[in-house]
């Protein structure tokens, strides 16, 4: 029983990390209808930005470990998401009318851009974050030693979905972000700018998609230029799991795949760990084809 | 009808080119090197890369082969079968003597036949699985250890180390997995119960989940058969979980880059069994090698699947050296070469193209995280 605990602890750790990844797909999904391919490079370029503010302008050695920590998630945060615009005004947005596979392509072509430019400017090698840096605390939690770093990511990623979920659901902005789901020309002639929403969008899930990355940093440790290609297919399965477009349901299937994934590998096999995360989610597409939240497109996210 | 004129015009234009330029190309010799230059393998890629670019540089510096100069031809295999394959065609039509690489054994594979088919040498480096060289193509060589090797070897570091149960751990890549079934079998014929055996899935971030299943079994020793990333991120995950079984690897693991991962803290009393790096040997020409890598690079080899590509050129200019330029005669020309002073060691074929002798040493991590070289015997 013990194990069971402990593999659910793992599993949500990993699955809270996929799950904020996939919010940047499920959103511009639901904004746009395409899948940004180059989110999970976007992921990796903050794992790069929050190591190189943290340890080229010192800044634990200035604020403290602990305050340094949350001035990079706030900086590397805030830089990937205004990548992230930048990537839809050069790469999405020129496309906007075209063909829905001519976007499709320049995501790829943008994914690959960003892998090769972190190769290219950081070297091919692995980096690792400074270990001081990592809460070294373990908590005591039903009988079982937990590492505190542990809770921390799923603390972490749970306060920032939930933050995410009420200033979509609580806020104009948030109902404007809702409408052009719903339908962009409707949206436009209610008075909604539907480009600055775009934007937005683009602002909000690279910058969750950034700090995703700097967690994985900090947690993990090792950051190579390649990483955000795994984390990116899991959490797009993840975000398709939920039902791609809803936001609770990318929540959902983040959390849910991880927790699948620690099982199945707990219990059946470890090298069979993916097949039957991917079983399940094949499973879950029979019964229900657009995911586990997924509803009628008009009701997207 | 201007159009055809211009473009007759242009290929008349190239064949001049052509024709001037190849009477230039016969006085070079090309020599083919594939290798990882992008991709995940890269790091390893690169430093083949200048490693044999460095020896290349050394060799024409001293006057070239029989006062031909030689020229690398390097292509990108991206650590990937498929673009792999691309780059042997790409080499097998360049006008190369030979060709060397790749790091990978299932990306070696996929270069091997095209290769083979072009009529020319190849000398494998970081390619272990035994069937590359149990399929009978008469030209290729590799300057690793085979995996057959390895698994002996890492079976008799475990009777050694007294550890009577052992968990099994490989990453289901043809080079992993081929290691940990031959040491199973080794192990099983000394005696050694196996308590576990399964496989992780490379290039993810957390182990966690099998980390906690391994420790259930409660082994004496966990065996990863696996490469260098996923190592440390195995060994500091299991410092976090608080468990202290000791943990061993094969020569995959053999990176400085391990103990950056892990840190020195978790990495320290890992060991591994893998043939040695220039600056832990004490022959002359891996002390050469060294301060030359030195002197241009600033730093020293941090992989021996580096050097063996370092290797490998040399015993290809060895045979060009003796005059041997046509591939059937390298080939029998390698397999005749016995005790030929290396940078890891002793270089000699055996017939299916092997590289023969004893080389495997145990290494082991000390507390500041160095890789020290364990006595013999």
């Amino acid at each position: 029983m013990e194990q069971f605990f402990q593999q659910l602890l793992n599993g949500l750790a990993v699955g809270g990390i996929y799950a904020l990844v996939a919010l940047g797909y499920t959103m511009v999904y639901g904004v746009l209808k395409l899948i940004n391919f180059a989110h999970g490079d976007l992921f990796t370029i903050g794992a790069y930005l929050g190591l190189t503010l943290l340890v080229s302008c010192n800044l634990s050695g200035l604020l403290g470990p602990a305050a340094a920590v949350l001035a990079v998630f706030v900086m590397v945060g805030l830089l990937v998401a205004i990548l992230g615009c930048l990537l839809e005004r050069t790469a999405y947005r020129p496309l906007r009318k075209a063909n829905r596979l001519s976007a499709v392509v320049s995501a790829l072509g943008a994914s690959i851009f960003f892998q090769n430019a972190v190769m290219l400017i950081y070297g091919a090698r692995f980096y690792v974050y400074p270990d001081y840096l990592r809460p070294d605390f373990t908590v005591s939690l039903f009988g079982m030693a937990v590492p505190g770093v542990r809770l921390m990511v799923i603390a972490a990623s749970v306060l920032l979905m939930l933050a995410l979920w009420a200033f979509i659901q609580r806020t104009r902005t948030g109902a404007a972000i809702r409408a052009v789901a719903i339908d962009q020309g409707a949206a436009r002639l209610m008075g909604i700018n539907v480009n600055r929403v775009i934007s937005l969008v683009f602002f909000i899930g690279p910058g969750l998609g950034g700090a995703a990355g700097l967690m994985v940093g900090i947690y993990y440790g090792q950051i190579d230029f390649t990483m955000g290609w795994s984390y990116g297919l899991k959490a797009f399965t993840a975000a398709i799991l939920g039902g791609i477009g809803n936001i609770p349901g990318a929540m959902l299937g983040g959390l849910l795949l991880g927790v699948i994934e620690a099982l199945a590998a707990g219990y059946i096999a470890i090298a069979w760990k993916d097949a039957i995360a991917f079983l399940v989610l094949i499973l879950i597409l029979i019964i229900r084809p657009t995911g586990i939240l997924g509803e009628r497109t008009a009701d997207k996210l | 009808m201007n159009i055809w004129k211009r473009i007759l015009a242009g290929g008349a234009l190239c064949a001049v080119a052509l024709g001037l330029a190849s009477p230039a190309l016969a006085e070079t010799i090309r020599l083919g090197l594939m290798c990882p230059l992008t991709g995940k393998w890269a790091s390893e890629g690169q430093d083949m890369k200048n490693i044999v670019s460095l020896l290349v540089d050394e060799t024409n510096a001293a006057g070239g082969i029989n006062g031909k100069k030689v020229e690398l031809v390097v292509e990108d295999d991206a650590g990937d079968p498929r673009t792999a394959a691309l780059a042997a065609q790409k080499l097998a039509g360049a006008g190369v003597v030979a060709v060397i690489g790749t790091y990978g054994s299932a990306v070696t594979e996929a270069s091997q036949n095209i290769i083979a088919e072009a009529g020319l040498v190849h000398v494998g480096t970081g390619s272990t699985s035994i069937r590359l060289t149990e399929k009978g193509l008469p030209l290729f060589f590799r300057t690793c250890p085979r995996d057959d090797a390895q698994g002996a070897a890492a079976a008799a570091a475990i009777v050694k180390g007294g550890f009577k149960k052992v968990a099994l751990l490989h990453d289901k890549s043809s080079y992993a997995k081929g290691l940990a079934d031959e040491s199973r079998k080794a192990l099983e014929k000394a005696g050694v119960e196996i308590v576990f055996y399964d496989a992780l899935t490379p290039g993810e971030r957390d182990y966690t989940a099998i980390l906690t299943k391994l420790k259930a079994a409660a082994p004496d020793v966990v065996f990863f058969t696996g490469y260098y990333p996923e190592t440390g991120m195995l060994l500091r995950q299991k410092k976090e979980m608080g468990w202290d079984v000791p943990m061993m690897g094969g020569d995959a693991a053999n990176h400085q880059d391990l103990v950056k991962i892990a840190g020195a803290d978790a990495a320290k009393g890992y060991f591994f069994i893998s043939p040695p790096l220039p600056q832990d040997m004490d022959t002359q020409e891996a002390r050469h090698f060294l301060e030359a890598y030195k002197a241009r690079y600033q730093s020293v080899p941090v992989s021996v699947w580096a050097v063996v590509a370092g290797d490998a050129y040399k015993v290809v200019e060895a045979a060009l050296a003796a005059g041997k330029t046509d591939p059937e005669e390298m080939a029998e020309w390698l397999k005749q070469l016995k005790d030929m002073p290396g940078l890891t060691g002793k270089l000699g074929f055996d017939e299916k193209g092997d590289r023969v002798g004893e080389f495997y040493r145990s290494y082991m991590v000390d507390e500041q995280g160095k890789f020290i070289l364990l006595p013999q015997k």
